[in-house]
């Protein structure tokens, strides 16, 4: 696509770590707990008709089916790529994003993980800037990865600080 | 100290910050001085707490008034107006605990520093080098006593803002030029600023643009229509709903014509001084160096005079106190073209928004947005990337290249497919927005990457940053600096 090449020219993007798409599932399934829980729910109630609850059993897991699937895709979305003077991330599927981060600009490297992405060994690169709608976030990374990417950021971030 | 700027103005006062509202009455009694020369606020001071309750007061009077009288008879009322009372001396209370353990004094190394807390003993420093404004205010009951409280701000987000109740205008006024006047010892280019009003507006010209506004007007217009329909049908649910749609709108007017009443700019050496309020004046400084990005705001009724609305995003500023943001944002309320005009020439010199070079959006945005379609564009120049939206309500969003924080590339699912995609350029928290939607992909493509180099070279050139540079910190990393030991 001729806008993707606008983008993708002359970067090295770099992916994520797959193993991200296994975490995000496990959290579907936990999610889908809950609405398991529910449906049984349905079954059991004596007023709800069986085929009202046969057909929210029926979209629960045709919704199901379509997020275990998109959940894959958005995974293999998110990339990144240092250049010269900025950061760029890119993610979303059916809402596609670019943001461009100027090192300048840089305020904050958080590196974040929360229980499943740390029993997976998986970290979060957020990159805050003075604007609360920057939104750079930079999840399934390696903790190795994650801690270079974090002090390279934070180098170039000093190195080009701008001010307000 | 004062340096009028022109000759006209040599009979100036001294200061002339915060117009006395007062009913003439002065109080005995000023500031305690303690024997190492800290001073301690106005002895007024709980008292002016103390009948600030009184409304609270009102409401219980009311809230129990009613339904002790039927369980007490006449002496109900007695005993709710004792609740009252009684309600009024506790805050006074409190308040004059407060008040005997708040003192504030300049220290050897020329800080400012307030003391205070009963039980929790607080100590601020604040840093006269990275002063950033100091104001005088008269809150409603205050100024009945011509009393006035002091803002004194420094640089840096979060709580970089401390208050002093009350003292007398006078004291208020010596104390501010005072500040000023150290905090100049410390950085050459401040002094106690004269002020030049450059522009004013009309109590008249403020109501009308108020109730023009968009949806004031279409919520009012329905409101008649409601009301139309419900004396031709004879029906009362109208009347219900029209108390809502015309109330909601009618109350709000008021309270945006309360508090931008008399609204004045004034030019001084340390920026725009904003003053505006019929019960609670207060004032605001813009140090044009801190304004982050500007939107021009025309709803579709005042266009026939040009009339306008200028807000701005102001670093440091609505990111952490939501409740209070909106008042510091709003640059003027309701401005013609030409002190639009001189206004944005002073926040963002050498920038004409009038002849800005605009790349409209294509027509097949109309199947994505079929209103506001026509409106839509993107423009930039060297020095400001703009975007403009809106059909009924245009707004016209500017952030100087220098300025902008990120930039973001969007595209959704219903652009997608008609090869559109919006660009924003993020700036600092604000009502402030830049977002150029639905332009042509290919375009938006090339002008968020433009964008990214343009932000860079706009920032090598920046001359005015390292006013500001102090305050990138986070609020985190600087309460060590400000809260003394």
């Amino acid at each position: 696509m001729a806008v993707e090449a606008a983008f993708t020219s002359s970067d090295a993007w770099t992916p994520v770590s797959p193993k991200l798409v296994l975490a995000r599932r496990i959290v579907l399934l936990l999610c889908y707990l809950l609405v398991i829980a529910g449906v049984v729910a349905l079954f059991l109630i004596p007023d709800v008709p069986s085929w009202a609850a046969w057909a929210v059993l029926a979209g629960a897991v045709v919704v199901f089916g379509w997020l275990w699937w998109l959940i894959g895709r958005r995974v293999r979305s998110f990339a990144y790529c240092e250049r010269g003077d900025d950061l760029l991330v890119s993610s979303g599927i059916m809402f596609r994003r670019l943001v461009i981060v100027p090192y300048g600009r840089m305020q904050l490297v958080d590196v974040k993980a929360g229980p499943i992405d740390r029993w997976m060994g998986l970290t979060t690169v957020q990159l805050h800037t003075a604007a609360a709608t920057t939104d750079a976030n930079i999840p399934g990374l390696v903790p190795d990865v994650a801690a270079g990417l974090r002090d390279r950021l934070a180098r170039r971030g000093e190195e080009r600080s701008a001010g307000l | 100290m004062s340096t009028p700027v022109d000759p006209g103005a040599a009979n100036q006062p001294v200061s002339n910050v915060g117009d006395d509202f007062g009913l003439g009455i002065t109080l005995p009694g000023t500031a305690t001085v303690d024997e190492s020369g800290r001073r301690r606020t106005h002895p007024i001071t709980p008292l002016i707490h103390g009948v600030t309750a009184i409304p609270i007061g009102v409401i219980v009077v009311i809230g129990f008034g009613a339904g002790a009288v039927e369980q007490f008879g006449i002496g109900g009322i007695a005993l709710a107006l004792i609740g009252a009372i009684v309600i009024c001396l506790i805050v006074a209370g409190f308040s004059y605990l407060g008040w005997r353990n708040r003192w504030y004094w300049f220290d050897d190394d020329g800080d400012f520093r307030i003391d205070s807390g009963v039980i929790t003993k607080q100590e601020r420093r604040l840093q006269l080098s990275r002063l950033q404004a100091v104001d005088v205010a008269q809150p409603l009951f205050a100024r009945l006593f011509s009393m006035a409280e002091l803002t004194i701000e420094v640089a840096g987000s979060g709580d970089s803002r401390q208050k002093l109740q009350f003292l007398t205008l006078t004291e208020a006024r010596a104390l501010r030029a005072e500040i000023l006047a150290r905090a100049a010892g410390l950085r050459q280019d401040t002094v106690e600023a004269p002020e030049v009003v450059i522009a004013t507006v009309p109590p008249k010209d403020l109501a009308v643009s108020l109730l023009l506004s968009s949806t004031t007007a279409l919520l009012l217009l329905l409101t008649a229509l409601i009301l139309a329909v419900t004396f031709l049908t004879e029906g009362a649910v109208g009347l219900v709903i029209a108390l809502f749609t015309g109330g909601i709108p009618l109350f709000v007017v008021l309270a945006e014509f309360l508090k931008y009443f008399n609204f004045t700019v004034s030019d001084s050496p340390d920026g725009l001084r904003l003053k505006f309020g019929l019960a609670k004046t207060e004032s605001r400084t813009v140090p044009p160096g801190r304004v982050q990005a500007i939107e021009i705001v025309e709803p579709f009724l005042w266009r026939r005079w040009g009339w306008v609305r200028l807000r701005v995003n102001i670093a440091g500023v609505g990111a952490e106190d939501s409740s209070g943001n909106k008042e510091e944002t709003v640059l003027i309320p309701v401005a013609d073209p030409d002190v639009a005009h001189m206004l944005i020439a002073r926040v963002l010199p050498g920038v004409e928004v009038s002849s800005l070079p605009w790349h409209s959006a294509p027509p097949r945005s109309r199947l994505r947005s079929p209103i506001q379609w026509a409106n839509l564009a993107v423009a930039w120049t060297d020095r400001v990337f703009a975007a403009r939206s809106g059909r009924i309500t245009r707004h016209i969003a500017v952030i100087p290249h220098a300025r902008s924080q990120s930039v973001r590339y969007t595209q959704g699912p219903w652009e997608r497919p008609l090869g559109l995609a919006s660009v924003h350029v993020d700036s600092t928290p604000g009502p402030v927005k830049i977002s150029a939607r639905h332009l042509d992909a290919v375009l938006a493509a090339q002008v968020t990457q433009e964008q990214a180099q343009r932000a860079g070279v706009g920032r090598a050139d920046d001359r005015t940053i390292r006013w500001a540079a102090e305050q990138k910190d986070r609020p985190r990393d600087e309460s060590t600096e400000e809260t003394g030991s």
